[in-house]
């Protein structure tokens, strides 16, 4: 919205008024406005604006080859890119037939929960940052960065790592990585106590986050609330285990869950999944060594790449829910249509505006950061 | 799951309770459903009503130009069968019109008013059909494959004169750029 196109929407009565927040607020992690209507305080409505970060990249996908595509997907979003080139490959590798390699497979399990660790280190931080406090942001971000580190080693890129091509990943681990993931894990591990010490223990972060934007089951089924969202309603589903890809039905986890359905709960939820990521990444490392092999399987000349027609929708758990991508090809060499389906689509736009409604206006910005919405994600 | 069998069997049965459908299973969990355009809003409802597919992940179109035809695809989801049902259905082209599912799928709101935006269906009971990521965007829906990106920027942008200083130099001394953009094609149509 250009300033010169502004019109009020209606002309409000004098104890109303109408309050824009954003393109550039805290709320959330990137450009993305959300528009309100305020009585004092109180929040009548509120309207999602999206858009700035629209890049047209589904269209742009369409005008491209099958594996030039795959510099653009971990783009749709930034603060967690590995769950959206892995299961852009799954589809590929799904429509293809090929089949991938096993000790890939566990390769790819490792990157997509340490980049779970990193959106959940960054989201948890943004959130705490919203009600005033700033030391868990700061601490989150360093915490986050050390992972970042351990990304630049594996394939060179911090936060676009392009690791993953249809049939399996580019290179296999450097020597010594396995040690030096075992060491940052577990520096990360003894760093949770005190983040609970720093959040969950803290009076301000109690009493801002206990019963703010409360979503009930019910409402979260019907709103399609996915991921940690959904989890910290009390419903345990999570892709992962009820709908296995990859190797996760081989590894040992449990789905968090929280009663409450408030930000505390989602908080609460995001803080324990740091800790089941851990327990996973430390399985993969021990399975590794005891798995030879490629870490890919063939694929024909990705410069022409006819992939047969046909059309595959593919599910996974990103950080922050459910993450899908309907494919078509026509058996061109390029794909004829791909939709990518964010979480975020859901719940920064219908979840959000509903729960913005008899919510105060300092509590707006906490609700947006505890739905983990991630703006590239809705504009793609 | 032991009792898998017989609830697929009952998926089957409720299904063919429907006109015309064809029913294709692509894996255990995934299952593939061909379905007339005035029935799916028939499907959708005994899929959430009966058969606890309660979740519509996502509302997927596609244009099939040669075909004159748009596919609406409906994913949805059911977290105690734990399988996934995509319902295919196509209409025409033109006029592009289709009823809304808001009713039987709240989330429906947000993908109908997405494919409203980037292709042009109207979705009769929607909602909200107003504009949402391309709030300024007066030109036709840019995901129709007869949208051209390419003609549609030269046809409204002029290329940027690039001339500064610093290149002039460079191109005194016999440099230069190799390939304006403007003498640069970007598709291979041509």
């Amino acid at each position: 919205m250009r300033p010169e196109n502004y019109e009020a929407r209606r002309q409000p009565p004098s104890h109303e008024y109408e309050l824009n927040i954003g393109p550039n607020h805290p709320g959330i992690e990137g450009n993305y406005a959300f528009k309100l209507r305020l009585h004092g305080d109180e929040v009548i409505e509120g309207r999602a604006d999206a858009g700035y970060l629209h890049r047209g990249f589904e269209k742009l996908m369409e005008g491209r080859l099958w594996i030039q595509n795959l510099a653009i997907t971990p783009r749709i979003c930034v603060p967690d890119p590995v769950p959206m080139e892995i299961s852009y490959c799954l589809a590929v590798e799904d429509l293809c037939g090929l089949e991938v390699p096993e000790r890939a497979k566990w390769l790819r399990v490792m990157q997509a929960e340490l980049s779970r660790l990193a959106a959940h280190l960054f989201t948890f931080g943004g959130h705490a940052a919203t009600t005033g406090m700033y030391t868990p942001m700061f601490w989150g971000i360093a915490d986050r960065d050390l992972i970042l580190d351990l990304f630049e080693e594996l394939c060179g890129g911090r936060v676009y790592h392009i690791y993953n091509i249809p049939g399996g990943v580019r290179r296999d681990m450097p020597p010594g990585f396995i040690e030096r993931v075992s060491n940052t894990l577990d520096y990360l591990e003894s760093r949770l106590p005190d983040y609970d010490d720093l959040m969950f223990k803290n009076r301000v972060f109690v009493k801002r986050a206990r019963g703010i934007g409360v979503i009930s089951q019910k409402h979260a089924l019907d709103w399609a609330v996915t991921g940690p969202n959904l989890r910290a309603t009390g419903l345990a589903f999570d892709v992962r285990r009820d709908d296995p890809y990859l190797v996760y039905d081989q590894i040992d986890f449990d789905v968090v869950t929280e009663d409450a359905g408030d930000a505390w709960a989602r908080a609460l939820v995001r803080r324990k999944e740091l800790f089941q990521s851990i327990r996973i990444i430390r399985q993969v490392l021990a399975k590794l060594p005891e798995i030879p092999g490629p870490i890919r399987c063939p694929i024909p000349n990705p410069l022409a790449w006819n992939v047969p027609a046909g059309s595959t929708y593919v599910r996974m758990e990103s950080s922050k829910g459910e993450l899908a991508w309907y494919v078509v090809s026509n058996g061109g060499e390029k794909p004829y249509r791909t939709h990518v389906r964010g979480p975020s689509q859901m719940h920064a736009v219908q979840v959000l505006e509903k729960l913005a409604v008899g919510c105060r206006i300092e509590d707006v910005a906490q609700i947006m950061f505890s739905l983990d919405a991630c703006p590239p994600e809705v504009d793609r | 799951m032991t009792e898998g069998k017989e609830l697929t069997t009952w998926l089957d049965k409720v299904l063919t309770e429907i006109e015309g459908i064809e029913i294709r299973r692509k894996s255990s969990r995934r299952l593939r459903v061909d379905v007339a355009a005035d029935a799916l809003p028939a499907l959708l409802e005994l899929l959430r009503g009966r058969a606890s597919y309660v979740h519509l992940s996502a509302i997927s179109c596609v244009d099939w130009l040669d075909d004159g035809e748009f596919e609406l695809v409906y994913h949805v989801w059911s977290y105690e069968m734990q399988s996934l049902v995509s319902a295919h259905t196509r209409i025409p082209r033109e006029p592009g019109i289709y009823i809304s599912v808001y009713d039987i799928y709240t989330p429906a709101a947000f993908f109908e008013r997405d494919i409203h935006e980037m292709y042009g269906v109207f979705f009769e009971g929607s909602p909200d059909m107003s504009k949402f990521i391309l709030t300024e965007w007066d030109g036709p829906p840019p995901m129709r494959k007869d949208f051209d990106s390419e003609a549609w920027v030269n046809d409204h942008f002029d290329w940027q004169n690039y001339n500064p200083e610093w290149l002039q130099e460079i191109i005194a001394q016999g440099g230069g750029i190799a390939v304006r953009p403007d003498e640069q094609r970007f598709s291979r149509k041509q």
